[in-house]
This record gives structure tokens, sequence and C-alpha cells, in this order.
């Protein structure tokens, strides 16, 4: 029996494998199993290759997985454009459509032996029982609940719930097909036993969503009362959640005309008392770049989700990638500090969103939290979250005696200044992006300019002591160490676990603050660090540069980049760190460790 | 130079001091205002001259207000200044950048050409004899100001004939 | 005080104590004082009034009022403003620019803010020029223009602002200027007044880069008032044809208002919202969304 099975299913738009996929996360979901799905596609509208990968566990899950335990091909054509992405090994079950004509000893994996592979004629038991080759995925989906006990009364429920609008007659074409996937797999037992175990949390109540509505329904609970944004693959869901509910708090949602309309709006929203939003990938990042610095310089408390896609331009619109880091850090000229966070997971991206609006109310400044195109899209389940857990901030509003003369931009020993918005008697002021005095009077004196720089950069510098805004797991005193953020840092998390399972003494930090650099706590980090990877989906490794910049890295802290779209696996991270503790163990020769 | 809002006709004595009054406001607020902005633009001669006709105006206008109130004393206003607009204010038009004394005199000169003029075209309108004689006699005043002003002329030494902006820095981009 | 309360407010209440930078003679101080006037008039208090403006010469205004002010970046007064009007549809929201804040960088959200029909009153100076930057060709000099970018005259077409924005359904277009004070300050004040996207264009003469045929003696020179005309503000197509006249003649007043106002856009989300709202669970209990039964 196992605990934790890695299904990637492939085919054409038309074969409705996500729609299969989703139907097996969500009853899994409901048997009481841990899960996670992502997506991937070509760039065809409709019909183009399609791909998810479902993870089903006992346990919590840490990332969609490495190698594919359950490989289901629908055409090797589109299968094998995923490439890397859905990777076959010695331990892979691969699962495909007989009409392909490929002999089970023939199919096109280079290099590798399955640990089974068989030809099913889904086409032909879709035609036969439900009379239309489309409910291939239905029969898919009793072959896996048939061979690995995984949906079965489930995925039925959830199948006819979806279809039940329509007609009874689909819902029992449907059901037949499932029935025949079932009986095909119990007459075609799998030679080894993979079937997973009964959940241990079965019967408790679980959430199921992706990382872009758990962003945005964790922004509402924050307070946000206002959205502006424009529609851009792959954070546009964030907007629709707003669009479907926003309403119901009180708030308001604008899908304005442009990226820069849509931070305008928010802007605007901030300006006037209340909390704002507005989420983009990469191209919007760089179209925003302006309104970001007027943000800063007008202290405007703002929160600037990037849900990070292949760059640099247009890019790679449906892939990951971590390569926004320098735009998030640095764009919009000037000397600015925007504070930058990095949710990891569905699960986090919820509190990461909360301490985001918490951040930019108390520091009055646009916060960017530094999402993915996987966290986003990918549907995770999660034990449900306490709410009442969290501590909502707001921003420092005047009092009556700092309205007897109110001056905006009051110097203060935080550097922090009490502001107004409009409709507050007394608390008038003039907000712009040029520089200014503390009234708010533009001002282009270099003394005044000095000041006000150093009021908005050093306002900042308790964010740096913040320990909390950094997960360090393992030995404290590892001499071998793994640095890693957003999605990449969940396939760390899982790569720690198996190179502690190993015997490695090795950490791991996962930044939730990646700008400012919170430099005493990195250094702090690599006081033990003898030999480290910085993980990290940016081809410029840009990570690894930005700290770098702030830092004397330990000479050993070696950056383990690449391009998005070519995702890291657990294990390739777990031969990395035997490769380097090789090199730690080489350059210990001869040498007696020190006496304690 | 236009008002809003009064009927001549209907004109009473307390109305048209208030009238006359709020003109020499207008124009004192307005001329300090030129200072300002002569201030502003390094100008320091004709910002000297633009608060010396403020001054001026200041005084008509005390002096007016005194004989409401000796007339009228603190009985409520029916005229507001949201009524008048640049009666015997110089027109924003009027004034730049590095204008001269002269230039300045000449931009007090026309105000007080205007303000006469207003006062002309009023009376055939009025009704009451009272507020008739007064505006004659505010008419009137406002020959004698331009006869302060022609006087503030002549004591000018001529003009070199030379223009400003062959001296000056052109304009700077912001 | 209450929200939309009038209380009795001068000009002078609405004017702040910084010092314009502009050139003496420009006619955005006539603006300005028309701006005072309106506000006066209306007697909203200064501190439930936001004035955002983009960047430029006009685009200083917001300091010069007691409103609160927001001067922003070039080209993007209204998108901030629509933020500000939908955050808080109770504050009275004013926008101001100049012809290129408004019709090059900014072009792009006229039409939106039109159409979504905000009730936001936007003012633009309109001196063909780019006067802070020192005297750059705008969308809405004259074709032939020397500027200093286009030394050899201008080879464009200018943007005609009258008609682009009845073009795009505006409820409210008018034209001012500071040759006629009282007018300007009653269009100004009625504009605000319109419930709904309000435009006034305003010519607003720069004396350091304007020539000589834009001055105020100029723009008197070529004026003439739409009411004179006969010209009734009702009338879309009718208010069209006169605003073809822009750049050669200088018409003042309503060339269109719309005798029955939509619904503004602000007005429609409350609705919503108090629709939405009423049995909604608190926010505490959002993540119940995500539980799948």
């Amino acid at each position: 029996m196992r605990k934790d099975l890695v299904f990637g299913m492939a085919g054409s738009g038309g074969d409705g494998i996500v729609s299969a996929g989703d139907s097996l996360l969500q009853a899994a979901s409901a048997e009481g199993y841990h899960g996670v799905m992502t997506k991937s596609f070509g760039s065809q509208i409709r019909g183009g290759e399609s791909s998810c990968r479902v993870r089903i566990s006992t346990e919590p899950v840490l990332n969609p997985g490495g190698n594919l335990d359950v490989a289901v091909a629908l055409n090797w054509e589109d299968f094998l454009k995923f490439g890397a992405e859905l990777p076959v090994a010695g331990t892979t079950v691969v699962i495909y459509e007989a009409a392909t004509g490929v002999a089970e000893n023939q199919i096109p994996l280079v290099g590798v032996t399955p640990l089974q592979v068989i030809a099913v004629p889904i086409a032909e038991m879709a035609k036969s029982t439900a009379g239309t080759e489309r409910a291939k995925n239905t029969v898919v989906l009793g072959l896996i609940a048939g061979w690995f006990g995984i949906g079965g009364e489930a995925v039925m429920k959830g199948i006819s719930k979806k279809l039940a609008r329509k007609s009874q007659e689909l819902v029992d074409a449907n059901q037949k097909a499932f029935d025949a996937g079932v009986a095909f797999a119990k007459t075609h037992p799998l030679k080894a036993d993979m079937t997973v175990e009964p959940s241990k949390t079965k019967g408790a109540v679980k959430l199921l969503t992706d990382g872009n509505d758990m962003c945005a329904a964790a922004a509402i609970f924050a307070g946000c009362q206002f959205f502006g944004g424009y529609p851009i693959t792959p954070s546009t869901e964030i907007m629709q959640f707003f669009t479907s509910h926003v309403w119901k708090y009180g708030g308001a949602v604008l899908q304005a005309e442009d990226e820069i309309a849509g931070i305008g709006a928010a802007v605007g929203a901030s300006f006037a008392g209340k909390k704002a939003m507005t989420a983009t990938s990469g191209p919007g990042l760089s179209l925003k770049s302006e309104m970001m610095g007027l943000a800063s310089i007008a202290e405007l408390p703002l929160v600037i989700v990037d849900v990070q896609r292949g760059g640099p331009s247009t890019g790679l619109p449906t892939k990951t990638e971590q390569s926004d880091f320098f735009a998030a850090a640095f764009s919009a000229h000037g000397d600015v500090i925007r504070p930058v966070l990095a949710p990891t997971s569905v699960a986090d991206i919820f509190r990461i969103t909360v301490e985001a609006f918490n951040i930019a109310e108390y520091y009055q400044t646009p916060v960017i939290v530094l999402s993915d195109q996987e966290i986003a899209s990918r549907k995770e389940t999660l034990d449900p979250i306490d709410t009442s857990q969290f501590k909502i901030l707001n921003r420092l509003l005047p009092t009556g005696s700092d309205l007897q003369d109110y001056k905006r931009f009051k110097q203060t020993e935080n550097h922090i200044s009490p502001i107004s918005h409009p409709g507050m008697l007394g608390g008038t002021y003039l907000a712009s992006g040029i520089e200014h005095v503390e009234s708010g009077a533009p001002t282009n004196s270099g003394s005044v300019h000095a000041r006000m720089n150093e009021k908005r950069i050093r306002k900042f510098d308790p964010l740096k002591e913040r320990k909390d805004l950094f997960e360090i797991t393992g030995n404290p005193d590892a001499p071998l160490a793994l640095i890693a953020w957003g999605s990449v840092a969940g396939v760390c998390r899982e790569a720690l676990q198996m190179a502690r399972e190993q015997g490695l003494d090795v950490k791991l930090m996962v930044p939730y603050l990646l700008y400012p650099v919170a430099e005493q706590t990195y250094r702090d980090f690599f006081a033990s660090v003898q030999k480290g990877l910085v993980v990290e989906q940016s081809h410029l490794a840009q990570t690894f540069k930005v700290l770098r910049m702030h830092l004397d890295l330990p000479k050993g802290l070696q950056s383990l980049a690449r391009s998005g779209a070519n995702p890291f696996l657990p294990g390739e991270i777990v031969a990395a760190l035997h490769h380097l503790l090789s090199e730690l163990q080489r350059s210990h020769e001869g040498k007696l460790q020190p006496q304690e | 130079m236009t008002t809003r809002g009064i009927d001549f006709k209907a004109l009473s004595l307390k109305d048209a001091l208030d009238l006359a009054v709020l003109i020499e406001q207008e124009a004192k607020e307005r001329y300090e205002e030129f200072a300002a902005q002569m201030d502003q633009h390094r100008t320091p001669d004709a910002a000297r001259f633009f608060r010396y006709m403020a001054l001026n105006e200041a005084k008509h206008g005390e002096a007016l207000a005194a004989r409401r109130a000796k007339l009228f004393g603190a009985a409520p206003s029916a005229v507001t200044r949201a009524m008048i607009f640049d009666i015997e204010a110089p027109d924003y038009d009027a004034a730049r950048a590095f204008m001269s004394p002269r230039q300045a005199m000449t931009a007090a000169l026309a105000s007080e050409v205007k303000a006469h003029a207003f006062f002309v075209d009023a009376l055939p309108a009025l009704k009451d004899a009272e507020v008739k004689a007064l505006f004659e006699e505010l008419r009137d005043e406002e020959v004698e100001h331009q006869d302060l002003v022609k006087a503030e002329l002549a004591k000018l030494p001529p003009d070199s004939g030379l223009s400003d902006e062959d001296f000056v820095d052109g304009p700077t981009a912001q | 005080m209450s929200a939309n309360a009038t209380c009795d407010f001068q000009a002078k209440d609405y004017k702040s104590d910084l010092k314009p930078i502009w050139c003496p003679g420009c006619g955005d101080y006539s603006v300005v004082q028309g701006i005072y006037r309106a506000l006066a008039a209306i007697g909203r208090p200064p501190h439930e009034v936001a004035f955002i403006s983009g960047i430029g010469c006009s685009s200083r205004i917001p300091g010069y009022t007691t409103a609160y002010g927001f001067n922003t970046v070039h080209g993007r007064a209204l998108p901030i403003a629509q933020g500000i009007k939908l955050a808080n549809p109770d504050l009275m929201v004013l926008a101001a620019g100049g012809d290129g804040d408004g019709f090059s960088i900014g072009g792009g959200h006229i039409a939106h803010l039109i159409r979504r029909n905000i009730d936001i009153t936007y003012l633009v100076m309109d001196n063909q020029i780019y006067g802070l930057t020192k005297g750059q060709l705008s969308p809405t000099s004259q074709k032939g223009r020397t500027t200093c970018t286009s030394p050899y005259g201008s080879l464009e077409n200018p943007v005609n602002p009258l008609l682009y924005v009845l073009a795009y359904g505006a409820g409210f277009v008018a034209q001012a200027s500071p040759t006629d004070l009282a007018g300007m300050a009653s269009i100004i004040e009625e504009a605000i007044r319109f419930p709904g996207f309000a435009f006034v264009n305003i010519q607003s003469p720069c004396v350091t880069y304007g020539e000589e045929a834009q001055q105020i003696k100029g723009l008197k020179a070529i004026s003439e008032s739409l009411s004179s005309l006969g010209h009734n503000p009702a009338d879309r197509l009718a208010a069209m044809d006169l605003a073809q006249h822009y750049g050669e003649k200088l018409h003042l007043g309503v060339f269109y208002r719309n005798p029955e106002p939509a619904p503004t856009y602000d007005a429609l989300i409350r609705e919503r919202q108090a629709a939405l709202s009423k049995d909604a669970p608190p926010k505490e209990r959002i993540l119940d969304l995500f539980i799948k039964k």
C-alpha cells in the first residue's frame, strides 16, 4: 500500500484531462486525503496540448512531487510536449490509449523502462458505454479508482453534481464510462500493489482552493476594500474573485482600462483611506513601476501582487519562473525601498497576503507579494485556517492634537507619520510625487530631500529584524544549507526531508521577506554554513545576486539556478546536496575537526 | 470686468457703499497677489510698486468702510465678493515676470481706467439719487487715482529702449 | 459636519497659502480663482473635496486650494481620481491637468471615465503647448506651429478635445476662458454640480510660450458665447457641429448637457454593495467559500 501517489496526465484540450484532474482532486479531498494539482498547457486557447499533475497523499503535501508514479497518456505527441514536467522513471506505471497503435514495448520514452506499461482502449470504452469518445476522461477516472483505490464513489458524486444541471442522460452516460474503467482495472490488475492507504483524516473539514483565490480571500479578510486591476495571465483570477465577492463586504473592484489605470485607481483608493490592492504578472509590473514610485514617495499603503510567469516581456505566460525579483525590489527610479514578500504555497499565501496588508498599512508603503504561476494556479487541499489568530493592523490615523496643525509628513521617532484622508476635518494636505517638506508642499531643497529620503528608508529598519518572516528548518549548526523561496521552497522542503533521512546534516532557509534584505538574519544563518545552494528559477540567479549585493556570502555558497518552465525536482536537489557533501568532505581531508 | 447678480436699478446707498468697499478690497488683494508674484519671480521694483498700490486701495477701502459704518452701522450686507469680477483689480494678464516699473504702473493705470468706466457705465441704470451721487464721486476719484499713477509714471526715467528678453535667462524646464 | 452639508464658505476659504510658481500673466491664475468661486457657490467644506492632477504647470493647481490635493504622475489623474471616487463616493472629486497630460499620455483614460459615467469633474487647461518642460508640441497645437520639437512647423493635425469628449458620450461638455471670468466661474460651478462625468476645456493662455494670437486679447477677438448663437445644449449633434470650430473660434459656454443624466457608476456600485452585503457572512468566515460540500 502506498501513502503517496503522483499522477501525471496528458492529452489534448478536447480530452478533458484537466477536468479529470479536478474531479480526482476534489474526490480525494472529500475522502480526506491531502492533495495538490498543477496544470500545464500549450499556447492554443483551445485544443492544444494539455496536462495536469495530481498528487494525493495521506500526509500533508509539500509540493507537486518529482517523478510520476502514474503516467496517463491519451496520445504520445501531446504527452511528450511536456518533457521534464511529466518525468517518467523506473517506478512509474504508464497507462496509455491503445488506439495510438503503439505497442507496449515500444512506447516513445527515451532511456527508461517504466515499472509497467498498459495500453487501454480508453476511447473505445468511452464510445461503447457513454456513446461518445469525449467520455475518455471519465473512463480514466474509473481506471484510477479501480487500480489505486482513490475516488470511486466520491468522483461520481462530484461529476453528477456538476452535470446534474444539464441532464440525467449525461450523468448516466458518465456513470457507465466510469464503471467500464473500474471493470477494466479489476480484470487487469497491476503487477505491484499501488493502492493508497485509507486517509487518516476522513471526514475532517478541508479547504480546497488555488493560490489566486486564496490570495484574494486573504485580502478581503485583511480589510481590503478596493481592487483595481487588469486581466493578465496568470493573475486574473484574483480580480475575478473580487468581482464576485468584494461587494458583499462594502468594497469595490474596477477592471480598469489598462494596467496603469488599475494600479492608479488603487493608489487613489488608498489616498482616500481604504486598504487597496492590485494584481498582475511581469509585463504589468513593468508598466506599474511609475505608480509604485508615486506610492512610495507619497507614503501610501498599497498591496501589489505579482504572479510571476516566464519572462522577459511576454515571455511564457503559462509557465512559472522566479525572475521578477529584480523588478519587484528595484524597478521605479529613485532611491526607494519597497518590501517584497513571497508565499510558498496555497496554505501560506493567506497569511503572507494578510501580512502584506499589515506591512503596507503600518509602514505606509507599497508592498509586493511575489507569487508565481504555480502557486497561483495549483489547487491544494488544506486544513481550515483559524482566522481569529491573525492580527490586522491599520494605518496610523492622526489624533485630535495632530490635526491642530497637521503635517502629513511630520518627522517622528520611527519615521512614520499619522496619515489623514479626504473627509477628515483638519487633515487636508497635498499628496504628490514631487519631493516635499513636512506639510506636503513641494520643495527642491537638497537638505530636505536628504531628510525625506532618510525618513522613507529608515522607517523600514524594524522590518529587517522580523525573524517570523523567515522559516529555518534543520540543524541550526548544519554545515550544508539550502536557501529557496516561492514554489521552489516546497521542492526544497521535500528535498530536505529526503536528505536528512539519508543522514545529511543540512538546513533550509525559506525567506518570506525577500526585500529589504534582512542582513543579520542571513549572517546568523551563514555562520555555520560551509557549503550551500541558493536554489531558484531565474537564469540570472537574481536571488543569489541580491544576496551578494548586501552580504559577504560563505565561500561555499553556490547558485543552483535555471530558467523557468524547467522545474526542480526534490530528487535532483538531494543529488546536488550529496555532491556538496563530497566537496565538503574532500575539503576536510587530512584535517581534524576542531576540538569542542 | 463684470458683475453678477447686481440689480443696479434697485441698488441702495448701503449696497452701493458695500459694493465700493468690495471693489477696493478686490483690487487691494490683487495688488498684493501681484506683489507676491513679483517677489517669486525676482522683480523687486514692480513688487514695491504693487505694494504701494495695495496700500492705496486699502486706504480707499477703509475710508469707504468708515462711511458705511457711520451711516448703517453693522447692518448685514446684501452684496458679496461673489458678485464682482475684476472691477478695479488689474487683470491677471497684466502681470509679467521681469516687468519694469513703467509696465507695472501702466497696468495700474489701466485698472483705474477700467474702474472709471465701470462707474460711468453703471450710472444710467441707477435710480437712487444718493447712489448716483456716490457713483459720480467714485467716478471722479478714479480720475484722481489715474492722475496719481500718471504722476508716478512721469517720475520714471525714460525707458532704455532695450528689451528685457535680451538680458534675462530663458525659461527653465521643470 | 455630515457629508454633502453645505455651509457659508467664501472663495478665500478655498485658497491655500502656497504661492503659485506660475509665470505672472498665466491664465491659470484666473482659472484657480474661478475654481475658488465655484466651490464657494456650492459650499462643500474643503476637507470633503479631493482635487487630483497629473503633471504640468496647470497640474500644480490642487496645491493652491485647501482641498485634499494629489499631484500624481503625468497623464494619470483620471485613473487615480476614479479610485478615490469609488473608494468614497461621498467626496466631491475634481481632476485637472493640461492638454498634454489629458490628451496625449492621458488620452486613453478619458474614454473610460466617460463611459463609466463616474461623478468626477475634469478641468483641462488647454494652452496648446507643453509649458512645464519648456515649450514642446502638444496634441492640441495647430498644424504648422513652430515649437521646440517642431522647428520646421508641426506636421500633425491637432486633437479636438471637445469633439473627443462629445464623441465618447460625456454628459456635460463645456468650454471656458479667462476672457470671461464670470462665465468661467459659472461654467465650472455647473460642471461640478452636474451628476456624472463633466468636462470643461479651459483656454488658458501661456504667456511664456504661447503665440500672440493665443493671449487674452487674441482669444477675445475670436470668442463667441454659445448662448448668443442660440445653441441648444440638449442637442448633442449640434454641439458636435459647433465643436468642429475648435481652434478657429473660441466658443464659450455649455456645448452639451444631458437633459436626463444617466445614473453614475458610483451610485450603481452603491446599489450593488447594498444589495449583496445584506445577507453576507462576516469576512472572518470568508474561507468557508473554499469548503467543498
